[in-house]
């Protein structure tokens, strides 16, 4: 309380120092050490992460450095020492029963704060950076996501550049298809073509054999016709004249 | 020895001011207001505890009762840091004084069961009679019933004062014949002191627990009543 009155009293003196004068009780050391830039008050300040430094839990290091010119560094000790054997001798401190229950008090805290307070300390550090990873965690997947969303849109404007592949590909499909329609149909109208003249071929041909059939049949009719009795029996004996002549010989060719 | 027994019992006053209110104001200032999303690591700590808290207690209400979380989070944070402030040597406790618990209990009692009342009447006026009594013993039950029901803020203010007087008495005791028997013979003195300890370690539990059944009950009356 007594720092406020001074504080505000150097506020009055030194208006540069009227912001620091909110920071609150202790801000005789934060000035000191902390605040070398302009006081403000919006954004809040940062505060300092870790406290001023102090021995035996109690008294603030600067004591002893307060001290040590002139006594060293048994000084502050002895101070110490000497003042809580004052006050017991000349009772100043009565021993009561309060003081064993403060022994023990004093002794089971100081205890507990020897042995569990680093791992308390970084069990709520650990809260703290969870806190603090969440958050992160959203913001990473915020970040990816509107990357992934750049990806896929300038991979899908490479595609566009290369779409004239697709139609080129259909068109010659295309052409293919027509090509293969135009011979079809230029094949069906020549072998319709070939059939028709085939048909004519074939009527001429039948009508020549036809004929030739006819011709020989009559000239045979008329042959046999004009072949008469008297004929066919000369022709007859002349024939046997020959093959007995024939024979003749024949029969005298192996005896030799 | 009989004035200093009791002596850490009155009305604590500086210099002739009465500085009851500031003594029971004290915790509040132990208990930062968290103004940024990373705080240091008290106030995470607490954070942390209340959360922890909130859930274990408020779990079982309806809507209707979760609107009483923060009386009843205040209320555990309040008389746990002074009981645990009381263990300190030479500190005055307020929830020691059965007026202030009185203070507590009967407007914290009597919000709940008037609550139950306006709003459930049939079922508030069911609680005086338990299932399955036999006939005859309903007019005795419904009597019974009765006082036990408003017996509920007595028993509440008193069960904090007893026992956190208790403690504080019996400490001051054990310390007391500690003292004496130091000079008469000293193992017995160690004996007595090893007590003391055992005890503290109880007080603290006992800060605690006394805290947690308050408040616990107080919600289990509003459990009935929404």
């Amino acid at each position: 309380m007594l720092s406020r009155v001074v504080l505000s009293a150097a506020a009055t003196a030194a208006p540069c120092l009227r912001n620091a004068a909110f920071l609150g009780p202790g801000v005789l050391q934060a000035t000191r050490i902390f605040h070398t830039g302009q006081p403000r008050l919006a954004p809040l300040p940062p505060l300092p992460e870790y406290g001023g430094k102090v021995r035996l839990g109690l008294i603030p290091e600067e004591f002893f450095q307060f001290l040590y010119p002139k006594t060293g560094v048994t000084g502050p000790y002895m101070l110490g020492t000497g003042l809580i054997l004052y006050f017991l001798s000349k009772e100043i401190y009565v021993i009561t029963p309060e003081t064993f229950s403060t022994i023990s008090i004093v002794g089971l805290l100081v205890y507990v704060i020897k042995k569990y307070g680093a791992s308390i300390g970084e069990f709520i550090d650990n809260l703290n950076e969870q806190k603090i990873a969440q958050l992160e965690e959203v913001k990473q997947a915020s970040i990816k996501q509107i990357q992934d969303a750049i990806e896929l849109e300038k991979a899908q404007q490479a595609l566009v550049q290369k779409r004239h592949y697709l139609f080129d590909v259909q068109r010659n499909n295309i052409a293919m298809a027509l090509e293969v329609t135009y011979r079809e149909r230029l094949h069906k109208v020549y072998k319709e073509v070939k059939n028709r003249l085939d048909y004519h071929i074939s009527v001429q041909n039948m009508m020549h054999r036809k004929e030739q059939e006819h011709m020989i049949n009559w000239v045979e009719k008329h042959v046999v016709q004009s072949i008469s009795a008297q004929q066919e029996k000369e022709t007859i004996a002349k024939c046997i004249a020959d093959l007995q002549l024939l024979a003749k010989k024949a029969q005298a060719q192996p005896v030799m | 020895m009989n004035e200093n027994l009791f002596a850490s019992f009155i009305t604590p006053t500086l210099m002739g001011l009465p500085i009851i209110i500031l003594i029971i104001a004290f915790p509040n200032i132990l208990f930062p207001s968290p103004n940024r999303l990373i705080n240091n690591r008290l106030v995470s700590f607490q954070q942390w505890l209340i959360q922890l808290v909130l859930k274990q207690m408020m779990t079982m209400h309806n809507l209707k009762g979760r609107t009483w979380s923060l009386m009843l989070i205040s209320l555990i944070m309040f008389i746990g840091s002074t009981n645990l402030l009381g263990l300190l040597p030479h500190s005055f406790t307020p929830t020691t004084q059965l007026s202030m618990n009185l203070g507590m209990a009967i407007p914290l009692w009597a919000g709940a069961v008037i609550t139950g009342f306006r709003h459930k009447t049939k079922a508030s006026l069911a609680h005086f009679l338990p299932q399955g009594t036999p006939i005859p013993l309903i007019p005795m039950l419904v009597i019974i019933e009765t006082i036990s029901l408003f017996i509920q803020p007595m028993a509440l203010a008193v069960r904090l004062t007893a026992n956190i007087t208790a403690g504080h008495l019996l400490m001051h005791l054990i310390g007391g014949a500690t003292l004496v028997l130091t000079s008469i013979s000293t193992p017995t003195a160690m004996i007595t002191f090893i007590i003391l300890v055992l005890l503290t370690v109880l007080e603290f539990a006992v800060a605690l627990i006394q805290a947690y059944v308050f408040t616990l009950l107080v919600s289990l009356y509003l459990h009935d009543n929404t």
